[in-house]
């Protein structure tokens, strides 16, 4: 099979590609800053005191849990212009994959926040640091440094995730192997090509997920 | 309007069952062989055999590092070409397995990794050969640390069963995708989709967390 | 005790190190090690902790495998790895310090599965035989109870048990009390006294010196991977040939 396989017309569609491949970057780039954002907030808010909130975050994020990626992105896709709200496809893509990964952020963040345990938080109560000190100088420093690696397998999952935004034509990784095969119906060499491009992206994020984890090894140590 | 609408989609809930047991036959079907294909790979993924373990496991990593919509096109699409000629259902049904195989793997070596040492050194000790150690010993102690993770994975792979509506399987997602063109209300028409997979999704990730707590109190009373 | 009559030629449960030598890496843990246990002896091993005593034991049914020297267990080459271990195994049994009990299975269970699966034996025989051992042991009772509801020298004793109920030839003990809360590490050593006055070949390595100056033949001292004095308990106890022994002593007993 590998005699037929045309290497030419993918180097013919290396431009298309590598716009594509830049368009996934940036567009998971600004989904993940969005999630940690939205994460963060619904973290704040499912650790707070007031039941409302509680309620709200609770309820936002168990419904993302409980349904599929392509259905929320199918929901913001149809249902915002049924509310008169007219936005690209891009914008509409990034939000839905902002909200979806926001929720999963908000427990990973959750985890991180708890795993620091209260005995650490009771000496700094005892020594006298304010809740805002203790923040930052306890709780905040540890919690994102335990945090890193499981986002970083988030924010896989997200560049995975971009792959549905094809679906609603935006031009992203793998809809240069839709364009590709429509055009010149060589499905092999196209989507082992996306392939490829995915799994190189993979390997480098979960090279720094492995970097990071030896990095807080050292700290730990020291 | 609306009220022209909602009849519109009350008439449709026919079709959305069908859908809704589309999705369930899809998932199902994958669940069941990927668990028993997984449990198969996970075993030899901790065995002492000499060649496969390495292969199975980059074969996983190559399945986790790249989006199932790109994995689904290329079964749909390069099967044909190698000569096998499949249709949407099966054709889903093969990509599901093999990423509910993937991922339950790598579960089920967790599972068997955790077990302690000293479980295996004092069945050895005893003479016993390696099959009646992983049946006797290995296995049944893996089973308690392996099934909430895999209850939490089956909610997973039933989330992502909605790919396949990309290749035209009608699941509840794609009877969603096309009830949208007739039903302009993208809001209401994919609430209803949301709320049938949350209905199928919410109480297994329940019994995952119920199946977690079990294992935690168990552990510490060991 | 006395030391037992050796008898002629005879070489059964015979145990014997021939220049033996094992690196963990670049860690060289075993030095040389040349030891000769005959059958229905009772050896101690001890020594301070890094010393090689649980790797040397480990490595008689090779849950550790040597990398120089020869070790012939019941006139079989355990050092040649063609050989297989698992008809060598069933002649030993082994109590491991943190009793490594099955938790999914009962005392009973626990003690009746080698037998079933590697000595095929009937599953009713073996639970008679059970039975019997637990009984030996002073927990017929339990014979039902999971290792959870057991306290811990109940588990080390189920353990035991579970190495006797093949039958072995060896007994192999590697610090049995040493996890032990210390009201319950008499009765395992009671259960160990029986074994040894019954004329099982065994081999301990523990701290208990006491135990060892009542039941053992042979008291063996190792120190940084190295054999460096054998000598009788009553010997050993008063005269420690060595320094090293001597500090070693002079260390343990003291409490």
């Amino acid at each position: 099979m590998l005699k037929f396989f045309n290497f030419r017309v993918i180097l013919e569609y290396m431009p298309l590609y590598m716009k594509c491949l830049w368009a996934t970057i940036w567009l998971s780039g600004l989904s993940i800053l969005g999630a940690l954002i939205v994460g963060t907030i619904a973290c704040a808010m499912r650790l707070s005191r007031s039941r409302s909130f509680t309620g709200i975050a609770g309820c936002y994020i168990e419904s993302i849990r409980s349904t599929p990626l392509l259905a929320q992105i199918y929901f913001l896709y149809f249902g915002l212009p049924s509310l008169g709200i007219r936005i690209s496809e891009e914008i509409t893509g990034v939000a839905a994959l902002t909200l979806n990964s926001g929720a999963y952020m908000a427990e990973i963040i959750r985890a991180g926040v708890l795993s620091i345990s209260q005995g650490q938080i009771e000496a700094g109560i005892a020594t006298g640091l304010s809740y805002s000190m203790r923040m930052r100088y306890i709780v905040l420093p540890q919690a994102i440094g335990a945090t890193i690696p499981p986002l970083l397998g988030q924010a896989i999952v997200l560049v995975k995730d971009s792959a549905l935004l094809s679906l609603i034509s935006i031009a992203e990784l793998t809809r240069a192997g839709q364009v590709m095969t429509s055009e010149r119906f060589m499905p092999a060499e196209a989507f082992l090509t996306t392939a490829v491009l995915y799994l190189l992206i993979y390997y480098v994020l979960k090279w720094l997920s492995e970097w990071w984890q030896k990095r807080l090894i050292f700290r730990e140590t020291s | 309007m609306w009220g022209f609408y909602l009849k519109g989609l009350v008439a449709s809930v026919p079709f959305f069952l069908k859908g809704l047991w589309m999705t369930v036959a899809v998932s199902g079907l994958s669940l069941v062989i990927g668990t028993i294909i997984g449990f198969i790979w996970g075993i030899i993924r901790v065995s002492r055999i000499r060649f496969l373990p390495t292969i199975i496991g980059a074969w996983v990593d190559v399945i986790r590092g790249t989006p199932f919509l790109v994995q689904i096109f290329i079964v749909f699409f390069i099967f044909p070409e190698l000569g096998i000629h499949l249709e949407a259902f099966p054709a889903a049904v093969l990509a599901l397995t093999n990423l509910a195989a993937c991922f339950i793997c790598e579960i089920v070596a967790g599972g068997i990794l955790a077990v302690p040492r000293g479980q295996r050194e004092a069945a050895t000790a005893s003479g016993l050969s390696d099959f009646h150690q992983m049946t006797h010993v290995i296995l049944p102690q893996a089973m308690r640390i392996i099934l909430p993770p895999l209850v939490g994975q089956y909610v997973l792979l039933i989330k992502d069963s909605s790919v396949v509506s990309a290749i035209g399987v009608t699941d509840v997602t794609r009877v969603g995708w096309l009830t949208v063109q007739r039903i302009p209300e993208g809001l209401m028409v994919f609430g209803l989709v949301g709320i049938l997979y949350f209905v199928i999704c919410y109480p297994l990730i329940r019994v995952s967390n119920t199946l977690e707590k079990r294992m935690t109190v168990a552990a510490t009373r060991l | 005790m006395d030391v037992p009559v050796r008898s002629d030629g005879e070489n059964r449960g015979m145990i014997k190190f021939a220049k033996v030598n094992k690196w963990f890496g670049d860690l060289h843990v075993l030095r040389d090690i040349d030891l000769h246990v005959c059958t229905g002896e009772v050896m101690v091993i001890c020594g301070p902790s890094g010393s090689g005593k649980s790797t040397l034991i480990r490595c008689i049914n090779r849950l550790e495998e040597i990398q120089q020297g020869e070790l012939v267990v019941d006139n079989m080459k355990v050092h040649d790895r063609t050989v297989n271990m698992t008809e060598l195994r069933a002649e030993i049994g082994f109590v491991f310090q943190q009793f490594n009990l099955y938790p999914h299975m009962t005392a009973l269970e626990n003690v009746t599965l080698a037998p079933i699966k590697v000595r095929k034996m009937p599953k009713a025989e073996a639970e008679k035989l059970g039975r019997q051992i637990l009984e030996r042991v002073g927990l017929g009772n339990k014979a039902d109870a999971h290792p959870a509801q057991l306290s811990g020298g109940q588990q080390q004793r189920v353990a035991i048990a579970r190495g006797l109920c093949m039958r072995p030839k060896i007994m192999l003990f590697d610090e049995p009390t040493s996890a032990l809360d210390p009201e319950m590490i008499k009765e395992v050593l009671d259960v160990m006294r029986d074994l040894a006055r019954e004329g099982m070949t065994m081999i301990v390595v523990t701290h208990e010196m006491g135990f060892a100056k009542e039941v053992c033949h042979r008291i063996v001292f190792m120190d940084e991977g190295q054999i460096v004095e054998v000598s009788s308990p009553n010997d050993f106890f008063a005269q420690p040939r060595t320094d090293r022994a001597k500090t070693f002593l002079s260390k343990v007993l003291v409490h």
